[in-house]
């Protein structure tokens, strides 16, 4: 018979398991078709291609935005990445296909469906909620987002995936913020979201990464996918 | 008339959820994209003829607009496409279709490309999206900086373009250009023209040189814009004074515009400053010489999803630099605007607007809304309107 101690110390962990559940659905992870050349892309990058100011990666690849009609991924793929609301996203993409500048950007209705029409174009690069399963694409890390400072990354240590939270399909986007010294290793990262057990993992590898020297400090964010599906 | 106002409304609304469903085929392997719009006004006011139509008794419905375009991209660097625009405007448009736009564009990087054929005039923040009502707050943008009945003198030119983005570096945002060179030609059905025939003499043609630029910058400041524009243009304005053939040509003609525009989560802010003058004269002498300054500040807010509500204060006045004096109570016009938008879906907007304006500019030398002949009775100071329009786009 369970005491009282541990019948509280039981939903003190099944709260923590919402908690960092919740804080992993809020997010989002990026995904391409496997034509696509990169792991891993930085956050002006993505802006720019979903911005079609660029229409091929900075390694040749070509990509083509597609797009999530809304939910939870959306949301926070706009407020993460492209700094917009979904009304001035619509005007500025309404703005470039009445002017002739631009096209209307391939817009599903659902993650599965985002993930199918990513799988099958080659160049697709699109975002899906975290626990979404991702067959037949690659998860793309994100460097640096908005309001960061980017350093160009020179080496880096993929994170250990555990195995007992593999198997159990626990999985989700883990987004860190990296404060990089001038001679570009990493001096400190700090948790910004995500599942907490992955999240030190997460910083584990990171802390081993070195990036491009420059002339003082700076801060960057990391987004790092753990895929349960891989 | 309100009955055809809702019945198109509702026709829109059916129009709208079949469309949205087919705006893709395939040609020759290349994925083409449609797009339309269409939108429906009507203005009331109280005093004053506006716009060309006649607006004081029970209002006018001749405010209507519809376009369609196609295009494609061919490769990633290379697309084409063209639109079609038709308008009704009172005395304006007449339901003739133009050729709005039609180019191919090549961007040979993201800080170099060129477009040529004819494409839309970058000048301003809303110069060559002035025609797209449902981008905008308003029912009608700030007539100080885009006289709606003026459009065509700005609008685009047939030519060429180079344009990019330039990343100036984290600490200092992004720049982007755009120069141009090519031949404006107003429409017999705009403006310029109405107002040659409405004063007894026939419209011929209205068109010439036009090129400038226009640089904006993305400043570091999360949500700051800050841009200016040029254009010159060398124009030639052809017309029969009875049997007689004129011609004036342009000694001097420029625009110059300086905006900003600050975009805090729901809240939109803008400003704009338009200074245009124009000297034309023919064998050297000055006919027509005008100093015209408007400016705007305008700010709309997303109230919930569906609901944006929006204010601005358009101010313009008309100078002769040359000392003729004004004619009493004439030179200006000071709008005071407050607009409420609901979107009952993604593709359809609805907007209810009051304008309340102090003078009517110059009627008879420079139109901007108020025609002499739309107000043989004589024009009273002070004019309030009520605009409501609806429209669709997919």
């Amino acid at each position: 018979m369970k005491t009282i101690t541990q019948h509280l110390k039981s939903l003190i962990a099944v709260a923590g398991l919402m908690a960092s559940l919740s804080a992993f659905a809020a997010d989002v992870k990026i995904i391409a078709n496997p034509s696509v050349k990169t792991d891993s892309i930085s956050a002006d990058e993505l802006k720019s291609v979903f911005l079609e100011e660029k229409s091929s990666l900075n390694d040749g690849s070509r990509v083509e935005p597609v797009l999530s009609k809304g939910g939870s991924a959306h949301d926070a793929f706009l407020k993460l990445y492209l700094g917009r609301t979904e009304a001035t996203l619509q005007t500025y993409y309404r703005t470039l296909v009445f002017t002739g500048k631009g096209s209307m950007p391939k817009a599903e209705a659902s993650d599965s469906d985002v993930v199918a029409y990513v799988a099958r174009t080659r160049g697709a690069i699109g975002y899906v909620s975290p626990e979404s399963s991702t067959d037949g694409v690659k998860t793309l890390a994100v460097i640096g987002g908005e309001n960061f400072g980017s350093r160009k990354l020179v080496t880096h240590v993929d994170p250990v995936y555990p195995a007992e939270l593999y198997k159990n399909h626990i999985g989700g986007v883990v987004r860190l913020k990296v404060t990089i010294a001038a001679n570009g290793n990493v001096e400190s990262t700090e948790l910004l979201g995500g599942n907490p057990v992955l999240g030190e993992y997460a910083m584990a590898a990171v802390k081993t990464w070195v990036y491009a020297s420059g002339s003082s400090k700076t801060k960057t964010e990391v987004s790092i996918p753990f895929d349960p599906n891989r | 008339m309100y009955r055809r106002i809702f019945g198109l409304i509702f026709v829109s609304l059916c129009v709208t959820q079949a469309s949205t469903q087919a705006q893709d085929f395939k040609l020759f392997d290349r994925n083409v994209q449609i797009h339309g719009f269409a939108s429906q006004g009507f203005v009331h006011t109280d005093e004053n003829n506006w716009l060309t139509m006649n607006t004081s008794g029970f209002g006018s419905g001749e405010f209507t607009d519809f376009g369609a375009n196609a295009s494609t991209q061919i490769t990633d660097k290379f697309r084409i496409g063209a639109q079609l625009y038709d308008r009704n405007l009172g005395g304006l448009g007449k339901w003739h279709p133009s050729l709005d736009w039609a180019f191919a564009s090549y961007r040979f990087t993201p800080w170099f490309g060129l477009r040529g054929g004819k494409v839309k005039t970058v000048m301003g923040l809303y110069n060559d999206t002035q025609d797209l009502d449902f981008l905008h707050t308003f029912a009608l943008l700030p007539q100080s900086v885009y006289p709606t009945d003026l459009r065509d003198s700005t609008l685009a030119h047939e030519g060429g373009d180079i344009f990019g983005d330039i990343p100036v570096g984290k600490k200092f945002g992004s720049l982007s250009y755009t120069a141009y060179a090519g031949h404006r030609s107003d429409s017999p059905y705009s403006g310029y023209a109405y107002l040659v025939n409405s004063d007894g003499a026939q419209f011929k043609s209205f068109g010439g040189l036009q090129y400038g630029g226009d640089l904006r910058w993305m400043t570091p400041l999360k949500g700051l814009l800050v841009g200016a524009s040029r254009m010159n243009e060398d124009v030639t304005l052809d017309f029969l004074n009875g049997p007689t053939d004129m011609r004036l040509g342009s000694k001097s003609e420029w625009t110059n515009q300086y905006y900003g525009q600050y975009t805090w989560k729901k809240l939109v802010a803008d400003t704009e400053y338009r200074r245009y003058w124009t000297d034309l004269g023919t064998q050297g002498i000055s006919i027509i010489q005008e100093d015209v300054r408007g400016w705007y500040v305008a700010g709309s807010y997303q109230i919930v999803k569906r609901v944006q509500v929006g204010s601005y204060f358009s101010h313009y006045w008309i100078n002769y630099p040359n000392g003729n004096l004004l004619p009493s109570g004439s030179g200006h016009d000071y709008d005071k605007v407050v607009t409420v938008r609901f979107d009952p879906n993604r593709y359809m907007n609805i907007k209810v607007e009051g304008h309340f304006m102090d003078g009517y500019g110059l009627p008879n030398e420079y139109p901007n809304g108020f025609y002499g002949a739309n107000n043989p009775q004589g024009l009273k100071p002070n004019t309030n309107a009520l605009v409501i329009k609806g429209g669709f786009n997919f």
